[in-house]
């Protein structure tokens, strides 16, 4: 996957001051299944997949997760945010090869 | 971990390359500890769901939350790689008694726990969607946990065509 680690948030196209908005993201992550060998024995190895997710409004945490295997293949996970004031939406993906993915919004009036 | 187990896993995981080094070397154990962190993929070993039920809240049982949480899912799942999973509580996230984890559980999983979200006083409300995989037809639960330990629980079943644990990976 070429684009693996992309991360991508949607966002309300009017938001008001005040509201309760669901915030869209995605990682495009392999999120990796246990293997079997041939007598249907685990593989022991480190899978890939992402373990833990936070999101951050003008520098504050507002929401996290722990993930496992049991979550989607590119995880999609949709939280709600309370908008009460304008400023940046940063949403951090970190999996089990050490890596971590960032994507950040603006929050804005109309 | 007491020193010598320590330094037991250590040499297990490297293969005894390291045996040559002096024992209580106080890197080995950081190390020992680096490289622990550093495979955090490791399969865990299966857990039937009781288990996992009594890791995450010992002796608590959960009440029934059917009129305080929304968990939606659908009945017949023709993907288990991929089913679209929607919770929505109207229990409160902010004042004196508020939602501070919602887990989501798959009974026939190998491993049942599929996440756990945390929520704050500025999340505005407990609603969380996402696609989970599901191994087989199994009963998916949704536990809110309270800040003063309170449990809610909700369920709902869902028949699963294809297994979304044998599916080659693709890439």
């Amino acid at each position: 996957m070429a684009e693996a680690g992309r991360v991508s948030i949607r966002l309300p196209s009017s938001i008001k001051a005040g509201d309760v908005i669901r915030v869209r993201t995605l990682v495009i992550h392999p999120m990796e299944i246990v293997q079997r060998d041939k007598q249907g024995k685990i593989i022991a190895r480190n899978y890939s997949f992402i373990l833990s997710m936070s999101a951050a409004f003008n520098g504050k945490e507002v929401f996290r997760t722990e993930l496992t295997q049991g979550i989607s293949q590119n995880p999609s996970i949709t939280f709600p945010l309370k908008a009460d004031k304008p400023g940046k939406l940063t949403v951090t993906f970190a999996d089990t090869m050490g890596k971590t993915f960032e994507g950040s919004a603006e929050i804005k009036f109309v | 971990m007491n020193e010598g187990n320590a330094r037991r896993s250590f040499l297990k995981l490297t293969g005894g390359l390291v045996a040559g080094l002096t024992l209580a070397d106080y890197s080995i154990l950081s190390r020992q500890a680096a490289a622990q962190t550093s495979a955090p993929g490791l399969p865990l070993p299966d857990e039937p769901v009781e288990a996992t039920l009594k890791r995450l809240f010992g002796n608590r049982t959960p009440q029934r939350g059917d009129d305080k949480i929304k968990l939606e899912l659908p009945q017949i799942a023709e993907d288990g790689g991929n089913v679209a999973m929607t919770i929505d509580s109207s229990l409160p996230v902010s004042g004196a008694s508020q939602v501070s984890n919602i887990y989501i559980l798959s009974d026939k999983n190998r491993r049942p726990l599929i996440a756990k979200f945390s929520f704050t006083p500025e999340s505005g409300r407990a609603f969380v969607a996402t696609s989970i995989r599901l191994a087989t037809t199994t009963d998916v639960r949704a536990i809110v946990e309270m800040n003063d330990g309170a449990l809610y629980a909700v369920s709902k079943h869902v028949r699963v065509t294809i297994s979304g644990c044998d599916l080659p990976p693709q890439s």
